[in-house]
């Protein structure tokens, strides 16, 4: 007995040294949102979205990388709706915890704060919320949705159920400020005539219009004005709204519109910056019919839908993640696209066998990384942005949206402003 | 003597209990037409509902606005036929209500005779668009002229007037010879008008013109607009329409002049409430409160858990992430609710109201025991000291009711809105205004008729001489700081009716409180509610005439700094002789 | 004996801290990375926001702890002069923005073609570090003026401070101020010929931040000594009794305010290139209390308490907000809840506040025996 117990312990050793060694690796990766503060509303939601992308990849056995399997650890900082925070937070998760890749940023604002980090050190970020546009940078792949791919299509909606009058209201900032600018220039293009845009023009000394649009500033919560404008705007009735307000201005802004009683079979209002989640907040009993126009909806019929949201529901009652709300959760576009963001990322770095950023960037831009999502299969192309599905929905009482019409697959183009331009000009 | 009244209440309930099943089970031929309509697609569909829009049925009113809100659903029976349903408002334990057949008002059944039951996500809801939906509210539209109340009658008639087409001229002149409220009149004469506008005979035209000009119809001042520019339009039209546009143009003015004035009464009586509790604690005891917006935020969720306490219930639970000996520490609450519905869960407001006054004058008991009781003699460290409270509140709402905005509905009497020649008021703005002016009253009332005010007003003046003349000043200080934040309180039910109710909705209003308790003057009453109106109306004006929201509130601020180097102590300011 | 060795030990420390300060750079420099002295480029950065913060720190406590004048608006000047010198940064970038445009970025998205006239002349380093001194002076002038003429004191004082910072903040988030907006500046890329973004002018930074911070301490302290600093104090203490004395004590008032915001201006003008944006959001009401509170923790009525408070609650809430995220608003507000009541002196006074209750409680002076002689010449004689 004695004899066996050396070799039998060396045996026991050996195999927990294995074991041991066979442990997975584990890479870290950044998430950058807002827990506290005025955005913590919106972005708390696609912190959660990343947990369970993470989790799911590590069920799933982690990264292939050579011939090892990295697991995901998620570095979670609190950017607080504070600009100056972010930038710093971007540099720590750069710098201290060299962090493979940040998903991270809601408001544009965030995300220039944080550029100039992710281009000095060589970083790369993955930005899921629908924006203006109008920017590309080396270190910034957005999976979120470029102007064509929400408010044009919109637009065109719009105009072919017959609305001649359109009232252009947002918040003051980059995204509504270059939207209504954009918008403006392609109603113009297509007929509405300039006393048919609502909300007011501004213009530079040389009388270029620079401005298009009413804009409040964030957190603004008396809409009693503006509403009745848009009451005697709409009365002769064939007008509508264009709403970029941002965060939860939108709250009193709808309470303020369903107590003057403009009704959406009177004058719709497509906003741009609503999503389930929102709604849950918003009377939609009030509301049945305003528009909105994204790249994913909840309502959607489609086997990897309901298959997603099947393993989202279960994850919520599994996971013990802090901070994390069970009860009366809307999945909305970003958080989908915040995961998509995570698998096209994953799949990047097993193409490339490298976590190395210039690497993985090189595999994004080869146009061939694509993943088939809850929302349809998203495809990154070469200029950082994503080709998807678009969907315009109407909002029905239960807080969903019904899905009232589908683009297939649309090339995701951030530059427009010049483009239309150079039509008007040419007109 | 009591026999009448006994019957007219016994007529009462029996109209406020009667079955709407009863109005659906008539008519039956149009209610064969009704369900074929829902069944049918395209252009037959909306032939159907033109047809269905003349029959005046009470019933096609009903389903028509169910159909377009969704409440009609389309059931498959066994043998594949399509059996159009509407579900009944009562709910039975398991959540499932009785399905009606669209056809003949009778329960639907299957093959064994059993009434079916469903929860309205079983059933397929028949489906909607926005243009069927516009050809619906046309078809109510027509049906409502003749139907509802004056005010549906008259929007019904406008919209059948915009919409231009000339097939509705006969019914609408039918219907101005019955029609007898003269508001509904004065509509359905301009949806006439311009009727006869789109005609092609310049003297209809003019005296359509002319009519559209006195009857000031804001409404049509486009379509005016686009007559007039239509080429080869005569002279005269043109000349009898710019007349037209400028006097609507006038009444325009009028319009949102009156309206601005309202809307400035009912921003003030947001401020004046929000500041009125800030106020008496500023005046009284000298100390900056910061977490008055936090008080706010607890009236307003008080009347978010009443909510949910008269519906499902309410419920949270909170995870700390620091370990207490490895066991992580976790607590929570979970209250039942009663489930009320209808005409009982509209009342909740009413039990929200003292509720939020009372929580909010809990929390400020609370807080002054524990904190400022120690900080009255430096009114500056307790600015900062009620800061901190203001951060650790934001972080405990945070923390049970989430992140997130909650939705607080509003009770279905506090919705909508009436019009006085085309100005329009909210009745929530109506309502806040008014119970301001309750709250402003009631505490005037308890600041100069009880004795309680009697000694708070003493201490204000002479802290000192009223401790010497045997008042107890600390007593007197913990229930002024209560009622303060429990009117608060009170102004956070209201903001939860009108805004949203959020872990940061304190911040928003804690600024322009504190500009309208110093411009006011600390301590006044008057003073305060001077103040916020006239903050409220200045703001609102300034929105008016310089088109931008943010530039009128930064003339309000820069302005209040200019009046207060002027006078410095408000306007109405507590005059003392003491040096200070 | 005793007062000097008192002396030798507080300038000791002070060689100490000064050696320690400005030879965090050379440790950046020329430690290896990976070395456990070495301090990493992120942490230069980060010290050196402290730093600012602490400049603005003590223009606060200036004009609190020192004249009685409690100013929530002092944010203002800070993000006045980060604003001045982000002018000048912003036009620095060239043409190699996002959009290759000689123009900002934000005024390419506004719609802009050309520089608006008054942008032209911040291409000046010069001009704008003149503009740091003027532009929040002159606010600080107009406002203090109308505001001591008037004799507007104590709380009501701070509220006005509050509202005008409050509707700068609103001013400046609109776009057509043409200041950026809610972006701010961002996206810089020289300063002097240098790029901004290596370590070594990141370094320099720091240390101009630091020799700025030093100069600024020494020349309160100096004031606080002269005559000036004493009637400053009377006037904190009891102002209408220094009226009654025949000082004009408005005009002490305004001076120390102007004053004041330069000082929070050039800290601002320091802030801005290493922090890389400055935004109105860094104007508002509760960045101004945030600034109180770093003077109420570490102890106000003195200069170093400031840069006590500013140092180390900023590096707490760095912390915070990296280990609990969810809970760092509430460890925040408790802790200034009981700093208020129970520190009112600060962490500058905590010493004292112990050695008072060690006096208390348990006394153990001696009396030093010269005290008991003339008592025993007295039982002589007698």
């Amino acid at each position: 007995m004695k004899k066996h117990l050396l070799p039998l312990l060396a045996a026991c050793m050996a195999f927990a040294g294995s074991t041991i060694c066979k442990a997975a690796d584990t890479i870290k990766v950044g998430v950058l949102h807002s827990l506290s503060g005025t955005m913590a509303i919106s972005e708390t939601s696609l912190r959660d979205a990343l947990l369970f992308a993470f989790d799911e990849i590590n069920k799933a056995g982690g990264i292939k990388v050579g011939d090892k399997s990295y697991m995901i650890e998620p570095v979670i900082v609190d950017g607080a709706s504070n600009w100056p925070l972010f930038a710093e937070k971007a540099k720590q998760l750069l710098e201290e915890d060299k962090v493979a890749v940040v998903f991270g940023c809601w408001t544009s604002v965030s995300r220039k704060s944080v550029l100039p980090v992710f281009e000095k050190d060589n970083g790369l970020l993955f930005y899921p919320v629908q924006y203006e546009g109008e920017e590309l940078s080396k270190n910034i792949f957005y999976t979120a949705e470029a102007v064509n791919q929400q408010a044009t299509p919109a637009v065109d909606y719009l105009l072919a159920q017959g609305k001649k009058k359109f009232y252009l209201i947002g918040t003051d900032y980059v995204y509504p400020q270059t939207t209504n600018l954009i918008l403006y220039k392609y109603l113009l293009l297509h007929g509405i005539s300039l006393e048919n845009i609502g909300g007011g023009l501004r213009k530079d000394d040389s009388g270029k219009v620079i401005s298009a649009g009413k804009y409040t500033p964030f957190g603004h919560t008396d809409y009693q004005q503006i509403v009745s404008e848009i009451k005697q705007f709409a009365a002769s009735g064939d007008a509508c709204v264009i709403n970029t307000i941002n965060g939860d201005s939108n709250v009193p802004f709808f309470k303020e519109v369903a107590a003057a009683g403009l009704t959406p079979a009177d004058c719709p209002v497509v906003s741009f910056s609503l999503a389930e989640d929102e709604l849950r907040a918003l009377p939609t009993k009030d509301l049945v019919g305003e528009l909105g126009c994204w790249t994913y909806f909840m309502s959607l019929n489609t086997p990897e839908n309901k298959a997603f949201l099947g393993r989202w529901d279960s994850w919520l009652k599994e996971e013990n993640h802090p901070g994390v709300v069970k009860e009366k959760r809307a999945v909305d576009s970003p958080m989908v696209l915040s995961y998509d963001g995570a698998y096209l990322w994953k799949a990047a770095v097993e193409k490339a066998g490298s976590f190395d950023v210039d690497k993985v960037r090189e595999a994004l831009e080869s146009e061939t990384i694509y993943f088939d999502g809850p929302g349809g299969k998203i495809t990154i192309n070469k200029n950082h942005h994503a080709t998807k599905n678009v969907y315009i929905g109407e909002t029905r009482a239960n807080g969903q949206f019904k899905i009232v019409k589908s683009y297939d697959q649309v090339f995701g183009e951030p530059f427009l402003l010049k483009g239309l331009d150079e039509k008007l000009a040419a007109k | 003597m009591k026999l009448p009244l006994v019957l007219a209440l016994a007529v009462l309930l029996a109209g406020l209990t009667a079955n709407p099943g009863t109005a659906l089970a008539e008519a039956d031929p149009v209610r064969k037409k009704l369900a074929e309509a829902i069944l049918s697609e395209g252009g037959e569909q909306q032939q159907l509902l033109n047809e269905l829009a003349d029959t005046g049925s009470k019933a096609v009113v009903e389903i028509l606005t169910a159909w377009s809100r969704e409440g009609v659903f389309i059931f498959t029976s066994a043998d594949n036929s399509k059996i159009p349903v509407i579900l009944e408002e009562a709910e039975d334990s398991a959540g499932k209500r009785r399905a009606l057949r669209i056809e003949d008002g009778q329960a639907l059944r299957d093959s064994q005779g059993s009434e079916l039951r469903f929860a309205s996500s079983e059933l397929a809801p028949a489906d909607t668009d926005m243009r069927l939906r516009s050809v619906i509210q046309q078809a109510l539209d027509t049906l409502a002229l003749s139907m509802g109340a004056p005010d549906s009658r008259r929007s019904a008639a406008l919209k059948l007037g915009n919409s231009q087409k000339i097939r509705y001229l006969p019914l609408l002149q039918n219907r101005l010879s019955k029609e007898r409220n003269s508001e509904v009149r004065r509509g359905i004469e301009e949806a006439v008008a311009l009727l006869e506008l789109s005609g092609t005979d310049a003297r209809t035209q003019i005296e359509a013109i002319r009519h559209l000009g006195q009857l000031r119809a804001i409404g049509c001042v486009d379509n005016l607009k686009s007559t007039i520019a239509k080429k080869g339009c005569a002279p005269e039209v043109i000349a009898a329409g710019k007349e037209a546009i400028r006097s609507i143009e006038d009444h325009i003015w009028w319009v949102n002049f009156f309206g601005t004035i309202f809307h400035g009464l009912s921003l003030g009586s947001v401020l004046l409430v929000v500041a009125l509790g800030l106020a008496i604690t500023f005046g009284l005891m000298g100390i900056i409160n910061m977490a008055h917006g936090e008080m706010i935020a607890v009236g307003a969720y008080a009347c978010y858990v009443v909510q949910n306490l008269f519906a499902a219930g309410f419920g949270f639970s909170v995870t700390l992430p620091f370990n207490f000996f490895g066991r992580p520490l976790h607590f929570g609450l979970h209250l039942p609710g009663i489930n009320a519905t209808g005409w009982f869960y509209e009342t909740y407001f009413l039990f929200a109201i003292p509720m939020s006054f009372a929580a909010a004058a809990l929390a400020g008991l609370f807080i002054e025991r524990t904190v400022i009781r120690f900080l009255y003699r430096r009114p500056l460290e307790s600015l900062l000291a009620t800061w901190g409270i203001s951060l650790a509140m934001q972080q405990c709402f945070r923390m049970v009711f989430g992140a997130n905005n909650v939705q607080v509905n509003s009770p279905s009497w506090l919705l909508g809105h009436f019009t006085i020649n085309d100005v329009s008021f909210g009745y929530n703005r109506v309502f806040v205004i008014g119970f301001a002016a309750v709250i402003v009253l009631a505490t005037w009332l308890l600041l100069t008729k009880t004795s309680l005010g009697l000694l708070v007003r003493a201490v204000m003046q002479n802290r000192t001489m009223a401790s010497c003349l045997g008042v107890r000043t600390a007593r007197v200080n913990m229930l002024t700081f209560a009622f303060g934040s429990g009117l608060a309180g009170l102004a956070g039910a209201f903001l939860s009716q009108i805004g949203n109710v959020g872990p940061s909705l304190g911040q928003t209003y804690i600024v322009d409180s504190f500009m309208t308790v110093v411009l006011g003057g600390v301590g006044s009453i008057v003073g305060t509610v001077c103040s916020a109106v006239g903050i409220g109306t200045t703001d609102q004006v300034l929105q008016q005439t310089t088109g931008s929201p943010v530039t009128g509130k930064i003339i309000v601020l820069v302005a209040i700094i200019l009046f207060l180097q002027w006078k410095p102590g408000g306007l109405f300011s507590i005059r003392s002789r003491s040096l200070d | 004996m005793f007062a000097q060795s008192k002396t030798s030990a507080k300038l000791a420390v002070t060689v100490l801290a000064v050696t320690v300060l400005l030879g965090l750079p050379a440790l950046n420099a020329w430690m290896p990375a990976g070395s456990f002295l070495r301090v990493s480029d992120f942490s230069i950065n980060l010290y050196g926001k402290y730093l600012c913060y602490a400049i603005l720190a003590i223009s606060v406590d200036l004009l609190w702890g020192y004249t009685g004048l409690l100013s929530l608006g002092q944010a203002l000047f800070f993000t006045l002069g980060g604003y001045m010198m982000g002018m000048h940064l912003m036009r620095m970038i060239g043409s190699l923005g996002q959009y290759h445009q000689p123009i900002p970025d934000f005024l390419v998205f506004l719609g802009w073609h050309n520089l608006p006239s008054f942008w032209r002349p911040f291409s000046s380093f010069w001009f704008a570090l003149q503009m740091v001194f003027i532009v929040p002076g002159l606010v600080a002038l107009v406002f203090g003026h109308f505001a001591f003429r008037s004799r507007i004191r104590g709380v009501y004082f701070s509220i006005l401070t509050q509202a005008l910072t409050y509707a700068a903040c609103l001013l400046f988030f609109r776009n057509s101020l043409l200041m950026g907006g809610n972006n701010g500046f961002t996206d810089f890329k020289f300063l002097l010929g240098q790029d901004l973004r290596a370590p070594a002018t990141q370094r320099w930074l720091y240390v101009a931040t630091a020799l700025t911070l030093i100069g600024t301490y020494w020349a309160c302290r100096w004031l606080s000594r002269t005559k000036f600093g004493l009637v400053q104090q009377a006037v904190r203490d009891r102002e209408d009794r220094v009226l009654f004395s025949g000082y004009a004590a408005s005009h002490y008032k305004l001076f120390v305010f102007v004053l004041c915001a330069v000082i929070a201006a050039v800290g601002g003008m320091l802030y801005v290139p290493q922090v890389g944006i400055i935004n109105p959001s860094e104007m508002a009401p509760d960045k101004s209390l945030e600034a109180v509170v770093w003077v109420a923790v570490g102890g106000r009525g003195t200069l170093i308490g400031p840069v006590i408070g500013a140092i180390g609650v900023n590096a707490l809430k760095s912390w915070t907000t990296r280990a609990f995220p969810d809970m760092w608003l509430l460890i925040l507000g408790t802790l200034f809840v009981l700093v208020t009541l129970f520190m009112p002196k600060g962490i500058v006074g905590l010493p004292g506040q112990f050695l008072a209750l060690r006096n208390r409680y348990a006394p153990r002076f001696k009396v030093p025996p010269a005290a008991t002689e003339p008592a025993q010449e007295l039982a002589k004689t007698k």
